[in-house]
């Protein structure tokens, strides 16, 4: 894989406008709402801005790694500062602009400590941002860890609905993936005899055993499939999303559970592809599971955003799929489908959210009649409804078609499951749909407003992703094959 | 042989003009129109009426085309995986995107009067355009997965105009169980594609048709043809998924007409049609067809004779009548299908829309209310209605006649009689149930009609001249349609003979009239004649009525199978597993940590004698281990 | 030397025991500050011990050494007594322990 490097450092650039919005908010007077959240939104769009030229920008036909910087940093330890994007890490990119902005806009009627929010999901993104570029171990290591610590604050301070015992769930499992994940980082590192932390080095061909790969991966898949839902490690992600105020769920759940699955991808099966086949089987049995269970598990549920979370495990559960099928295919299938997801379940939540600031419940059974008081709020709740069905010419159709297809070339049986899971993923959100948006109108919430132009502008750009990518898939399709293929050609 | 066109060629041009012109419509509705009811309507209409421009033209120009065109792009490339769209012009998509856009047009000039005034009237035209574009793209799909995408998507726009009028729980309910129905075949349809592309290695129409299938495993061929046919089944309400259409028919009456009878629900029919050489490869799936066709014609058909509710006795009769046409295609006779289809959707639409203009007059769908508030006066509407009920019947010479005629024929052609005979009965309760409504709704009992003082409201008004007007076109094709079997049979088959497949025999079709007429008269013996007490036979025995009232308890089942085993056992198994064995092990577990740890700091209780003692004890074993 | 050094050792063990188990058992901080001295000075009992059994001045001065740090550590301590006492009224060592386990949340 050729590696570009960048005359400008526009990844660096993204670091540093995370950075220096979080230092403007946190150096504006707290009285100043409306100013931090005026920075946080140009800031935000500045990233988005960014990515977007990225995305663009990356030059298909030359593939490999572009817009590459890299400054040694600790070289006695072989730790360097070294970012670049490939056709796996734009996507995410992307993604994780569009989230962040939308969920930035979506929070525009916060009130409570709002300096301190707007500062922690900078925070937030900051770590995130950085891991989808990060090419050296350590950082990528950092910038995870950075990523999950404003979470705890975020939930507990913000949230609702037992927001303490979601919080310290949810940290105490991300932090336990974590305890796995660095000693196999070590591990690898050490077992190398290289004395770097530089992923390209690392992945090197004959660098590790194929017994070396198969113990370091497991760990892996752990301790970044518990930040992807991966059955049975799932249990945090819905009382994590139900806890959560909107904004944290949308990036949380659009983000970074993708910052799990994208780690597989990128420290475990790029460090150990001999681990990543021999284990691969037994992924897929799990994914299997988690979409199979995470459909059935929503039929009971009572709470609006314990439905989504439960969807989301299914939905990540096709990525995980997609993972398990070691083709090209899958892979493909997989980063479309965590793309799709991100954005999914950034509008779910964001509709969710606003029903639940008018309403203040998210008892499926309380709602009902929505569509009649709140058209446009139930609109986007049923867009993003008929995208987690999976319909057709909205984006996560196509993800999920593609892995159907190459994981039933390679486990039927698996494939069959998943296949016949859409029938009950389509009975169990429409139900919810029912329940909340349908019937006649409620007296209860008559008198509440509708969305306003204002947060309209979020959805909007989210709804209109979904619809784009669902009409012209090949956008997002020809950047990820121009990763995936070379990859997988260069296995042994 | 094909030929492959390119994207300036008037026909692909004309083609993409035509599909996309509905769905430029939709955009428009809901991205600024929508508040604008007039301006919403006019986009809609003017968009289906550039498609029914642009279908009338390509079936005029191809009418004498000698290949199928093919168009085709690329819409995703993975790896494998490659998913292309374009189009594909051969007699049958030809033929179907006109019947769709013809009924498309008709419709949405109809709506014009019945869904005046309506809220939602924007949303309406809105979701018509969505359903045209999608229609019209399945019809003219060249790839399985680009008809399977569209299949999905006038799926959607089914649910979305089945539960238009979402304030009602019926309403809601009946879309979501449409979805969820036509979703558990859709599974099927896609697991048979999958097996398709994994045997055949391409999922191109004229390949599968063709060169590609030959090549595939016997088994195989026919495992991806029962599971494609599982897609028919769900959309084409088959046994035994057949129990949505009925409930369907909340939505409002034309958009029963037009996609609860004439094209949606016909698509699977099309599928069947355009996948007809492949499935034909198969005896044992065509078998297995032939026998799902037969049952769900005549299980449909009693539930007909029973309902009271005018909409749903046509639901029934289009679940029959599909029922018929997959009999006619499984029989072997690739003409009898289609053509069934093309008068069926003719004489349908006009059965719907006729009871619309009843219903929106007088606001009832009880066939015995209609006739109490004198459902008779409105003339144009029950002459229409009666014409396409004796279509249904089929009575010479209207349309359904000729197409149930060679479905008749097809079915003479096979070795066992059994198929014969029972599409012999099935005639014979179609004519019964249509013509027990016509002579309800006609011939009210005297002492039942209302006074004249309740004339009420509407009774006054008929049909406006916006509905007057598809009803008259509909009428027109459905007594001219059946006299086109033999053009219409060159331009399928090339060959004006199939349309009267299988061996001749003269007493067949005089049997079809003999049993339509007793079918008629017995509903006039019933129903019709002065002295009668409007009882059929069927409710003499209220066993049987009820087992037909509640569609042979399939309903029940389902609602069982969901509740018991999906509700209760499995979601609830994974529910508690989540609670009880997942978090509730990880909670001890972390109770147990916190438990033991507090053992631990219990060392670190901060009392300076208890370290003291620690220390002292520690020095002297110490001491002791270095003397020792 | 009359007395035998293994004897001086015997009793500066001796000492040094009952200032162990005074400084552990008693729960008065003046009591144990008492032990820690008496612990300490069967140190510099040993330490006179040995420099008499080997007539060297080492032990002598350590000894000297001792007895200064004691009563150094005599001063601070009553001082630290006497604060303690000032603050919770009491000068067991019980009272100020506060270092209990917390209930955890999870």
């Amino acid at each position: 894989m050729p590696t570009v490097y960048a005359d400008i450092p526009i990844l660096s650039a993204i670091l540093l406008i995370c950075l220096g919005g979080l230092f403007l908010i946190l150096a504006t007077p707290r009285k100043e709402a409306a100013r931090i959240k005026k920075i946080s939104a140009v800031s935000s769009g500045l990233t988005l801005a960014a990515a977007v030229y990225l995305f663009f920008a990356y030059d298909r036909g030359v593939g490999g790694l572009q817009f590459a910087e890299k400054i040694s940093w600790i070289p006695s330890l072989g730790i360097s500062y070294f970012n670049a994007v490939d056709g796996f890490s734009l996507p995410m990119l992307l993604l994780t602009g569009i989230v962040f902005f939308t969920g930035i806009l979506t929070m525009w009627e916060l009130t409570e400590r709002v300096k301190e929010f707007f500062a922690l999901v900078f925070l937030l993104v900051l770590g995130v941002y950085g891991l989808f570029m990060s090419l050296d171990l350590f950082f990528i290591f950092v910038w995870y860890d950075v990523s999950l610590f404003p979470m705890y604050l975020l939930i507990a301070v913000w949230g609702s609905t037992r927001k303490e015992y979601g919080a310290m769930k949810l940290t105490l499992y991300l932090l336990a993936g974590s305890a796995l994940i660095l000693p196999a980082l070590l591990y690898l590192v050490v077992a190398s005899g290289l004395d770097t932390f530089d992923l390209l080095q690392l992945m090197d061909p004959g660098t590790f055993t194929p017994a070396q790969q198969r113990f370091a991966f497991v760990l892996f898949y752990i301790g970044f499939g518990i930040l992807a839902g991966v059955w049975p490690f799932h249990t945090w992600s819905p009382v994590g999303h139900v806890a959560a105020p909107t904004a944290v769920s949308m990036i949380h759940a659009g983000v970074l559970m993708k910052i799990g699955a994208f780690g597989v991808l990128r420290v475990g099966i790029f460090l150990c592809p001999e681990g990543w086949k021999y284990w691969a089987e037994l992924m897929g049995l799990l994914a299997t599971v988690g979409i199979v269970y995470g459909v059935l598990a929503g039929l009971r549920q009572t709470d609006l955003k314990y439905v989504i979370g439960y969807s989301s495990v299914s939905h990540m559960g096709i990525v995980g799929l997609g993972l398990a099928t070691v083709t090209v295919d899958g892979l493909n299938g997989a980063v479309y489908q965590m793309f799709a997801h991100g954005i999914m379940t950034a509008l779910f939540f964001s509709s969710v959210g606003y029903i639940y600031d008018k309403t203040h419940t998210k008892a499926i059974a309380e709602l009902g009649g929505l569509s009649k008081t709140m058209p446009k709020a139930s609109a986007y709740f049923i867009i993003a409804a008929l995208t987690g069905v999976g319909v057709p010419c909205l984006a996560s159709f196509w993800g999920e078609l593609v892995v159907f297809i190459s994981s039933f070339r390679v486990y039927p049986l698996y494939g069959t499951l998943a296949v016949g899971a859409l029938a009950v993923g389509a009975l169990f959100i429409l139900r919810v749909v029912q329940k909340t948006c349908y019937g006649p109108e409620n007296a209860k919430w008559a008198h509440l407003p509708d969305v306003s132009f204002g947060l309209a502008i979020p959805r909007m750009i989210l709804v209109s992703v979904i619809v784009l990518f669902g009409l012209f898939p090949s956008l997002l399709f020809d950047m990820i094959r121009t990763a995936s293929i070379p990859f997988m050609a260069g296995l042994p | 042989m094909t030929t492959t066109a390119t994207l300036s060629d008037p026909n692909v041009a004309t083609t993409l003009a035509a599909c996309a012109a509905p769905l430029l419509a939709f955009a428009a509705i809901f991205l600024g129109a929508r508040r604008f009811a007039r301006l919403s309507a006019g986009l809609s209409i003017g968009a289906v009426t550039v498609s029914l421009a642009g279908a009338v033209f390509l079936l005029a120009a191809n009418w004498h085309a000698e290949a199928p065109q093919v168009f085709s792009a690329s819409w995703l490339v993975s790896d494998a995986v490659r998913i292309p769209v374009g189009v594909l012009l051969d007699p049958i998509s030809l033929l179907m995107m006109t019947v769709v856009a013809v009924i498309c047009f008709l419709v949405q000039i109809y709506s014009l009067g019945y869904m005046a005034g309506d809220p939602g009237f924007s949303r309406y035209y809105g979701f018509m355009s969505l359903f045209a574009w999608a229609m019209l793209s399945l019809t003219l799909s060249s790839s399985l997965f680009q008809l399977y995408v569209f299949w999905e998507l006038v799926g959607l726009s089914s649910y979305l105009l089945i539960g238009f009028w979402y304030e009602k729980f019926s309403a809601s309910q009946a879309g979501k169980k449409a979805f969820v129905m036509t979703r558990a075949g859709d599974v099927a349809f896609m697991l048979g594609l999958f097996v398709l592309l994994v045997g055949a290695g391409t999922l191109d129409v004229t390949a599968v048709n063709g060169p590609a299938a030959a090549r595939m495993n016997p088994s195989l061929i026919t495992l991806s043809a029962l599971l494609i046919f599982g897609g028919i089944v769900g959309k084409s309400a088959q046994f035994p998924l057949l129990t949505w259409l009925p409930d369907a028919m909340e939505g409002p009456t034309p958009v029963s007409a037009l996609l609860h009878s004439a094209t949606m629900v016909a698509a699977g029919v099309f599928l069947f049609a355009r996948l007809f050489p492949f499935f034909r490869q198969s005896p044992a799936a065509m078998g297995v067809f032939l026998v799902i066709g037969t049952v769900s014609m005549l299980l449909s058909s009693t539930m007909a004779m029973v309902s009271r509710d005018i909409k749903q006795v046509w639901a029934y009769s289009t679940i029959s009548q599909l029922g018929f046409m997959i009999m006619g295609l499984a029989a072997g006779s690739f003409f009898a299908g289609v053509f069934h289809l093309t008068t069926h959707a003719g004489f349908k639409a006009l059965l719907f829309l006729c009871s619309g203009v009843v219903i929106h007059a007088l606001d009832t769908n009880d066939m015995f209310e209609i006739a109490r508030k004198k459902g008779r006066r409105l003339k144009l509407a029950m002459i229409c209605m009666t014409l396409a009920a004796a279509a249904l019947a089929g009575i010479p010479p209207l349309s359904g006649f000729f197409s149930k005629e060679s479905i008749l024929a097809a079915l003479a052609a096979l070795d066992n009689p059994i198929w014969l005979a029972a599409a012999l009965l099935g005639v014979l309760l179609t004519a019964y149930y249509a013509f027990r409504l016509i002579f309800i709704i006609l011939f009210p009992r005297p002492e039942l009609v209302q006074p004249e003082s309740g004339r009420g409201h509407g009774s006054g008004h008929g049909a406006g001249t916006a509905m007057g007007s598809a009803l008259v076109v509909l009428a027109a094709a459905t007594l001219a349609l059946g006299f086109a079997a033999a053009p219409l049979a060159r331009f399928l088959s090339g060959d004006p003979a199939a349309a009267h497949p299988g061996p001749h025999l003269p007493w067949l079709p005089y049997a079809g009239i003999g049993l339509a007429a007793g079918g008629l008269l017995l509903a006039w013996f019933e129903f019709g004649r002065p002295a009668a007490d409007q009882k059929g036979f069927v409710e003499r025995v209220p066993a049987l009525a009820a087992l037909f009232a509640n569609r042979w308890y399939i309903d029940v089942f389902y609602a069982r199978l969901i509740s018991r085993l999906v509700d209760r056992g499995l979601a609830w198994l994974c529910a508690k597993t989540d609670q009880r064995v997942i978090d509730a092990g990880l909670d001890a577990a972390s109770k147990h940590i916190i438990r033991s740890s507090g053992v631990l700091s219990a060392l670190q209780s901060g009392m300076i004698q208890h370290r003291l003692l620690v220390l002292f004890a520690v020095v002297v074993m110490l001491g002791l281990y270095f003397i020792a | 030397m009359i007395v035998p050094y293994s004897h001086v050792l015997a009793l500066a063990g001796i000492v040094f025991l009952m200032g162990m188990v005074c400084t552990v058992t008693r729960r008065n901080l003046i009591m144990i500050l008492l032990g820690l001295e008496i612990m300490l000075n069967a140190g510099a009992l040993a330490l006179v011990g040995a420099s008499l059994r080997w007539m060297s001045m080492d032990g002598q001065a350590m000894a000297l050494f001792i007895i200064v740090v004691a009563a150094a550590e005599v001063s601070v301590g009553l001082a630290l007594i006497v604060c303690v006492y000032r603050r919770t009224g009491s000068v067991d060592p019980n009272f100020t322990e506060t270092a209990a386990p917390e209930k955890p949340s999870v």
